[in-house]
């Protein structure tokens, strides 16, 4: 039945998986402009962490974080479904991470080959929560036994939002993307309720080590659950 | 793409090994070629450099 309301209409569309990465395609390289340096919790995460044969960033846009992980493993792989991106990372950390270009809830890595990975604010740009907790079965899928990851997502608690950071559950929304033009490209996003970043985390295959909140976001320390070294 | 990389990547859909086909290559660095499934057959490009394993659905429409 074709939708009478056209913001229903647009609204179907910005939740499509492919309306995302055509997203990030439209706006890719303006974005990787803004997007300079790496946060801070992911500096310390990795500053923190053993060193690793292979580490993976999912959702690795410009490759800012990738670039930190190629100081601690062998070999850094940096995942992302906008090629836009990918080829501002290409610039950036080219001679050092492989790229691919590939999709967080059906990684194309093979089971136990990640002993490092980082994925930063972009499980929330994927517009179901069947699609957020196929992620993270598949991050937990290709982490080695004893791997860790640092998952973040923009949350609830941040001021930006006025939503009570004690609810049971996020929310939905788009938030719009200026290009210097002045064209806006809507953009998806589920905002998580810390406990609901807890929950879901907890029921995925994946176990949670440790959680903190910061800068507004969730950032959880994760390994594979049942996995033994 | 380095060739080593075939050690750790599959297909998206199910998680079989896929088979290289280069079409181009400059030093180490795989430019150009195609990924196969040696199980479902789906075939994933490479393009400058970078392997595009987005599953079907994600890809691109065909140019109207």
């Amino acid at each position: 039945m074709p939708p009478s309301d056209p913001s229903a209409d647009n609204d179907e569309l910005v939740r499509s998986r492919a309306a995302v990465r055509r997203t990030y395609e439209d706006i890719g390289d303006h974005f990787s402009k803004t997007r300079e340096y790496a946060w801070p919790e992911v500096e310390s995460f990795v500053d923190e962490s053993s060193s690793a044969r292979t580490a993976l960033d999912v959702g690795c846009g410009n490759g800012r974080h990738a670039e930190l992980l190629t100081e601690v493993a062998d070999r850094v792989v940096g995942l992302d479904a906008s090629r836009a991106l990918l080829q501002a990372a290409t610039d950036r950390v080219g001679d050092s991470v492989a790229l691919l270009q590939g999709d967080a809830t059906r990684l194309p890595l093979a089971a136990g080959s990640v002993d490092l990975a980082v994925y930063v604010a972009t499980l929330h740009h994927l517009p179901s929560r069947s699609a957020r907790r196929a992620s993270l079965d598949e991050l937990a899928r290709v982490l080695a036994p004893g791997a860790r990851a640092l998952v973040s997502a923009w949350s609830t608690a941040h001021d930006r939002f006025d939503a009570d950071p004690d609810a049971d559950a996020g929310f939905d929304t788009t938030v719009d993307w200026t290009l210097p033009g002045g064209e806006t490209v809507p953009r998806f996003y589920h905002i998580y309720a810390p406990a609901e970043f807890e929950r879901d985390v907890a029921d995925s295959d994946l176990r949670l080590v440790s959680m903190e909140l910061s800068s507004g976001n969730c950032y959880g320390v994760v390994e594979p659950e049942g996995k033994r070294t | 793409m380095k060739e080593d990389l075939m050690e750790i990547i599959c297909c998206p859909l199910d998680k079989h090994d896929l088979d290289l086909e280069v079409t181009e290559r400059d030093d180490g660095e795989i430019l150009s070629g195609e990924l196969v499934c040696t199980e479902c057959s789906e075939t994933f490009p490479i393009e400058d450099g970078i392997p595009n394993l987005l599953p079907p659905d994600m890809r691109d429409e065909a140019p109207a």
